[in-house]
Order: structure tokens, then sequence, then C-alpha cells
């Protein structure tokens, strides 16, 4: 194996329906090509392997793709987050004014209490936008979020948003756990729930 | 169902150990799967039906879905030793793992009666120094 892990973090994705969460997890998005199983079936969480300033950090991201329609997720889905990525579609103003619901309910279910949030103002490429980049920042500033513009084009932008989403996590001491063993193929310790993976 | 032919020489693909020599990456996009030995080489007698790659009919349309029986297989015991990897929701108590840049699929499957074992399919990906 290569250089070691120096830690992994489960990361967030939360927003109205329709603002284009999946979609920033994809390097294409505009590419057509056969209807797949994965989209029929919904994504349920990635491992995402990201290099910040040299430290190899592993992270496990979870979009509330479909249960958001259900509104409040359950607890479970906020429990150990270190990172939340809020996104608004900037063409709808109704999914910039519901970002106070998200927050509250991140608030509430969240239990590490310096979690990194991270506004992501989505769509900047469409003709007929509602919300203002100045809204968007004032936002922000109030709750503490980073902020970024974010569109199907804009790829780089998203990956750049992860990287500093990741740093921040980092420099906040107490959020995260330096994982000095790294990770092999004999590691099965992690404990299971329901059957399921150990780190949900 | 079809049965997959080897485009590939396996001595060229597994280490003296059993392993993966090379790295494995996403057949369509690049995306980095897993590094060099990372993964256990298994040939299964009783080979896995797994859904095709490509789908000749829609699946949104209600038709049939297409299976693939595939035998050769890299093992990961932990999610976090893959680089990048997706899964889908539970079907049939399976995730499907899936790449998570282009999301193409099914690249293998986790059984949640053995959460601990994810079979990545050696046909679906490529392999590259």
């Amino acid at each position: 194996m290569d250089d070691d892990i120096l830690t992994t973090l489960k990361i967030l994705i939360i927003g109205e329906s329709g603002v284009g969460k999946s979609s920033l997890l994809l390097r294409f998005t505009d590419d057509l090509f056969d209807p797949q199983l994965s989209a029929t079936i919904g994504v349920d969480f990635k491992v995402k392997t990201l290099n910040v300033e040299g430290n190899k950090t592993k992270l496990a991201i979870w979009d509330t793709a479909g249960q958001e329609r259900f509104r409040t997720l359950t607890p479970s889905y906020y429990r150990g987050a270190q990172g939340a990525i809020l996104v608004y579609d900037v063409s709808s103003r109704e999914t910039f004014a519901k970002l106070d619901n998200w927050l509250n309910e991140l608030e509430t279910f969240a239990n590490k209490p310096d979690i990194v949030k991270m506004l992501v103002a989505n769509k900047i490429d469409k003709p007929n936008r509602e919300v203002t980049k100045e809204e968007g920042l004032k936002f922000a500033r109030k709750h503490s979020m980073l902020f970024i513009e974010a569109s199907a084009k804009t790829k780089e932008g998203v990956e750049i948003a992860f990287e500093e989403l990741v740093e921040k996590i980092l420099q906040t001491p107490g959020l995260w756990e330096n994982r000095s063993t790294g990770l092999n193929v004999t590691n099965t310790s992690s404990p299971n729930q329901n059957g399921n993976c150990g780190y949900c | 169902m079809t049965e997959c032919t080897e485009a590939y020489n396996l001595s060229e693909l597994v280490s003296e150990t059993n392993t993966n020599l090379k790295k494995v990456k996403c057949l369509r996009c690049d995306s980095f799967i897993l590094q060099p030995n990372s993964g256990l080489f298994t040939k299964l007698e009783m080979s896995l039906s797994i859904p095709a790659l490509r789908q000749k009919k829609s699946i949104v349309t209600g038709d049939s879905i297409e299976y693939e029986l595939l035998q050769n297989f890299w093992i990961v015991n932990d999610a976090f030793t893959f680089e990048n990897i997706g899964f889908t929701n539970t079907v049939d108590n399976k995730k499907y793992l899936i790449c998570a840049d282009c999301e193409i699929g099914p690249l293998g499957v986790q059984n949640l009666d053995n959460p601990n074992e994810f079979y990545l399919s050696i046909d679906r990906v490529k392999h590259v120094n």
C-alpha cells in the first residue's frame, strides 16, 4: 500500500430536491449515457480520496437525494458528520428560503459541535436568476459558512470547494481523529450496525 | 443471460500473494478505484449474476433487467480501502458498487449478509500500471 491515510471524514450534502446536489459529485453531468441501474436504484453514499496539502483524506459522502421528499432525515444520517454542504438553486428563491430549515435540522441532529458548513449556490449558468451572489454571501457569513457559486460547468470550482471544506475540518481541533494505523485489507474491526457498514 | 469471456490474462493481473498487481480504474472515466495490493483475487466456483453494464432495453420502461454471470473478483474488506467508489441503495439485501465519478455500474456487489466483503468485478474495470 502507498502512503498512510490521515483520517476519514463524514460529509453530508443537503438541500431541497432538484437543486443539483447529486451532480456536484459527478465528473460528467451533461454526458448522456445508457439508462443505468445506479440512476434507477439511487446512490447511497460514496467514498472519495482527497489530497489536501499532502494529507491523504478519505471522505464518506452522503447525499440525501430522494429522501428529502420525506422531509426530516433520520438522526443517524447526521450523526458523526464533520462537514456539511448546503446547496440551493440560484434560479429558485424557494430553495434559498428553505436553507433555514436545513440549518435547523443540522443543528438539532449533528452531534459534533464544530461541524464545518459550506454553502453552494448552484446553477449559476441558468438565465432566470432569483438569488443574487450578495444574498448568498450574506447568509453564509451570518451562519459562519464557507461559500462558493457553482454550475455543471464549474467542476473545478466544486473540487476546490471540497478541498477547502476538508482543510477547514482538519484545522478544527477535536473534530477529527488521526487514523494512525492507516487502512489495510485485513482491517475488519469496524463494528457493524444492522448488518450495515460500521461507519454509518 | 450471457457468460462473460475473459478478455485479459489473469497472470498479468494477480500477484504472488493473490492481490491486484496494478491500479484499478474505471473503464469509462478513469476514476481511480483501487490501489495495487488492496484486493484479494477470487475465482468463484458459483458465478455471481449481476445486472449487465449496458442494458439493451430501457430499465425505466419496466422491461426485465439483463444479467451477466461473473466469476473473477477482487475482494476488498473495508469500504475505505477503495480510493473512490459509490454504493447504490439496498436492493434484495445487496448494495451494488458503482463508479464514484461517473456512476457507471454495477462494478460489483456487497451482500449485506457479509457486509465486510466487497466484490469488485475484474471484468468491469481496467488495470493500469
